[in-house]
């Protein structure tokens, strides 16, 4: 099985970077990296005085955390089969010596890394741009390696989820946007456990909370009840199972029939 | 002399006559194919009930005596003004409503005549590229149209019935010509977009993803500069910003941030000329088989 | 001779629709090709044997072993989908690289491999182009390629010959041929009897989903025979065509269609007909505007053959 998951991983890897969207994605990734080089002139003008960390959680991690691993996730997630059945493509790949649960496995790791190169790229490029200066101690790219595993995480989670959509509704995309910007963003200001139900509290319950000298900032941890950190990274890997789990075996069961 | 004609296709090289709306057929199609669609009907049904809350707040407004144990407090935000409307047009909800009714009916537009290569057999025939983008756009108009224009008017109706007078019309004489205008500045922004987004790519749900992304990407910049700058020209950054500021001009409302409306109306006018200049540029490209 | 491909009692609905119903049939080694219309049933049939569908009813084995998720099969089989589809990124050498490492072979083999078949299908010279750029023809012949490039024993060829012009099907018509020779199975199928002619002998009808007949293809060459056809002629002279035409014998039924200007003749000897028709053009000087047959289609001839 390892080597079937090797095999799809290894032409979905190659095919995936060969694709225009990936470029796409790519930019808009790059978008963070541009706001952290904007905010970094200003602070240099001196209109800014708060700390680069603080700046890098509150403002970008928004831009990362609500915004971005959501995409990358829903999109990347939901063409695991659709693109196949879309672009037809599917009779090539399920006439081949490889189990389906090995299909879906493959795809899922190829897509996992790619979106994890243009992730990792764009958090740490960002970083260093905000924080890199004179002062910039090599613990603090501890920090944000912490960052980049914690939204790693995320990514890997919200890939999973989409990919068991993916596997099970023949149109996930619509579905798949109303739980990734409308559940998500909304359910999380909920109070007591049914904030529990959405990703982004794991992976907030996950994050450093920095004291802003301002007072004002914060607005990832706004009405936040954090799970305690080792119990939300068990979940946010069982989630990435449990979906994992389900879209290998609806795909290994399920027939897949073109529109007409 | 005998002929034996190829059965089969031709380009029509006859005498283009204008006769009528010659793009009605691609509009019509484009609104019959939407209403087709999965979830379509449900969710067009769901947009409108911020329209439905809206009338019962007229009516609500109209008889505050009878409901004085429920509006408690509520008097001003129950007043009918030119602000009532402005808020309508420019909610939330609406535009997020916009956009779903779009991104299932309106994603595939172009894109779908990219991906099955079909823009060709519109070309084939005697129609021209503003024709083909009129027909695409009517759909777009149509749906946004239906959730603005449309129930602003009736409320607008509704008003004036439950009072029983005219007097709330010449208060606001205005206030008719503020609704169509704003309804058609959405009109012509959201077709644009959509359009714009559907020549993108052939893939519908890339376009879909385009769609939301651009949205709320404008929104999360917006939001980060807002904080840090502190200065309310971020708002320029926003799509729903720059729409509600925009809204503000047309109904005389004091806006959301202190930023001329103009710039805003710039900015989205600008983003609607670049979209068309773009899309005629892809067209431009289609090769037509004489 | 031993069945590779055994079908029993194969039926298949998509929801109230029937797809194939109550087919059982015994596929040897050589050429055997799914003739039938549009809709017929034939691809479905052939997805179902590739374990792309999964039958409601009934069940089929190819050398033995049950195929819907049977990896250790698909190793052995080639299978050419009907719609012209492609990851279109990729250029040819990719396209069947990439396909032949999912067999698990690596990077030299799979590069040996994908030459071979680029070869075979004379592909060699633009197989660093995208396939997004390819002709027609192109597409289909790497389609075949990725059929053949892992060498299998079995190869299932849905419509492998649609859309191409006269050359590229005679290619790929001496491709398919090479294959039996080689003591492949193939299986074709095809709505264009021409051309399943020109492949094999061995023909299995299919119409509605149910095997209407198989075996040789004379066979349905005499059905055809007896099956009258109908020939349109619109012209200015109609009239005068058909009182020309009226007194040969192999005429049986002349119809007028005045608001067309047009007459419909049936008759059970095309080559005749078209041969006095030519004469007539040329010596009388009759002026012709429109030739067609409206039952010059497979439908046509088997509804005629049920009918019977």
């Amino acid at each position: 099985m390892r080597e079937e998951i090797l095999r799809v991983f290894s032409f979905y890897f190659f095919l995936g970077k060969k694709s225009g969207r990936a470029r796409t994605f790519f930019l808009l990734s790059s978008a963070a990296v541009l706001m952290a080089i904007i905010i970094r002139t200003y602070r240099l003008a001196g209109y800014w005085t708060e700390d680069g960390q603080v700046i890098f959680q509150n403002f970008l991690m928004v831009f990362f955390l609500q915004f971005l691993i959501v995409l990358l996730g829903l999109f990347y997630g939901s063409s695991l089969v659709g693109e196949e059945l879309d672009n037809r493509t599917l009779p090539y790949l399920t006439s081949r010596p490889v189990r389906r649960a090995a299909i879906i496995l493959g795809k899922y790791l190829a897509y996992l890394s790619l979106t994890t190169i243009m992730l990792v790229f764009a958090v740490i490029l960002s970083y260093l741009v905000l924080n890199l200066d004179p002062e910039f101690r090599p613990g603090d790219l501890l920090t944000v390696l912490r960052y980049s595993a914690i939204l790693w995480l995320g990514l890997a989670a919200y890939l999973a989820f989409f990919s068991f959509l993916g596997t099970w509704l023949k149109k996930p995309m619509l579905v798949g946007l109303a739980f990734g910007f409308g559940w998500e963003s909304v359910i999380q200001y909920f109070p007591g456990t049914t904030q529990k139900l959405s990703v982004a509290h794991y992976l907030k319950s996950l994050l450093p909370q920095y004291a802003s000298s301002s007072g004002k900032l914060g607005f990832l941890f706004i009405r936040l009840e954090p799970t305690r950190p080792v119990l939300a990274v068990i979940i946010l890997a069982g989630i990435i199972l449990v979906f994992l789990a389900l879209a290998c075996l609806i795909f290994s069961y399920r027939e897949y029939l073109f529109e007409d | 002399m005998a002929e034996v004609r190829e059965k089969g296709y031709h380009h029509w090289e006859g005498q283009l006559q204008e006769k009528g709306l010659v793009f009605w057929p691609i509009t019509r199609t484009g609104i019959r194919l939407a209403f087709q669609r999965k979830r379509f009907k449900f969710l067009f049904a769901l947009s409108f009930i911020p329209a439905i809350s809206f009338a019962v707040g007229i009516y609500i407004s109209e008889r505050l005596e009878d409901f004085k144990f429920m509006a408690q407090g509520a008097e001003r935000t129950l007043q009918v003004n030119p602000g009532f409307f402005k808020t309508y047009l420019s909610m939330d909800f609406i535009f997020f409503m916009i956009l779903l009714l779009m991104a299932l009916g309106g994603a595939g537009l172009i894109a779908d005549d990219f991906r099955h290569k079909a823009i060709q057999l519109y070309f084939a025939r005697p129609l021209s590229r503003l024709d083909y983008l009129l027909g695409k756009a009517g759909v777009v108009v149509f749906f946004v149209g239906l959730l603005t224009l449309v129930p602003a008017l009736v409320l607008l109706l509704l008003k004036l019935l439950f009072s029983g007078s005219f007097r709330f019309f010449l208060d606001y004489p205005w206030l008719l010509l503020s609704i169509i205008f704003y309804s058609a500045f959405l009109m012509v922004f959201f077709t644009c977009y959509v359009l714009l987004a559907s020549s993108v790519s052939k893939n519908r749900n890339y376009v879909i993803a385009l769609i939301f992304a651009v949205y709320y990407l404008s929104e999360i910049a917006r939001g980060i500069f807002y904080v840090i700058f502190r200065s309310p020209y971020s708002t320029l950054l926003s799509i729903p910003g720059n729409l509600r500021q925009v809204a503000s001009a047309f109904f005389q409302v004091k806006p959301a941030q202190d930023v001329p409306w103009y710039l805003s109306f710039l900015v989205l006018s600008v983003f609607c000329l670049l979209s068309v200049l773009f899309l005629n540029r892809k067209l431009r490209g289609v090769e037509v088989i004489r | 001779m031993t069945a590779v491909i055994e079908a029993r009692n194969l039926s298949r609905w998509y929801g109230n629709v029937l797809g194939i119903s109550e087919i059982t049939l015994d596929i040897e080694p050589g050429i055997t090709a799914l003739l039938g219309p549009n809709g017929a049933g034939k691809s479905t049939f052939m997805k179902i044997i590739t374990g792309q569908l999964k039958a409601n009813i009934g069940q089929v084995r190819i050398f033995g072993q049950p195929v819907w998720n049977n990896r250790h099969i698909f190793r052995r089989l080639g299978f050419c989908p009907e719609s012209d589809a492609f990851y279109e990124e990729l250029n040819g050498l990719e396209f069947l690289t990439g396909l032949l490492s999912l067999y698990g072979y690596d990077r030299k083999e799979c590069l040996i491999r994908a030459g071979r078949a680029l070869e075979l299908v004379e592909l060699q010279d633009v197989s660093h182009r995208p396939i997004r750029s390819y002709s027609r023809g192109m597409r289909q012949r790497i389609k075949i390629a990725q059929t053949v490039a892992h060498d299998p024993e079995v190869l299932i060829l849905d419509e492998p010959l649609s859309g191409l012009d006269p050359l590229g099907k005679r290619r790929i018509i001496r491709l398919i041929k090479e294959f039996r020779d080689a003591g492949k199975t193939v299986v074709v199928s095809s709505h264009v009897l021409p051309e399943v002619e020109a492949l094999t002998s061995e023909i299995i009808l299919i119409h509605n989903g149910k095997i209407l007949a198989r075996g040789d293809i004379h066979f349905i060459r005499e059905l055809l025979d007896s099956h009258p056809h109908m020939i349109r002629i619109r012209s200015p002279q109609y009239r005068e065509l058909a009182r020309l035409l009226a007194a040969e014998n192999y005429v049986l039924n002349i119809s007028f269609e005045p608001e067309a200007s047009a007459v419909v003749f049936e008759t059970h000897h095309r080559d005749r007909f078209f041969n006095r028709l030519n004469e007539l053009v040329l010596d009388p000087g009759l002026d012709l505007e429109e030739i067609t047959s409206p039952d010059d289609n497979l439908q046509a001839v088997f509804d005629y053959l049920v009918e019977r």
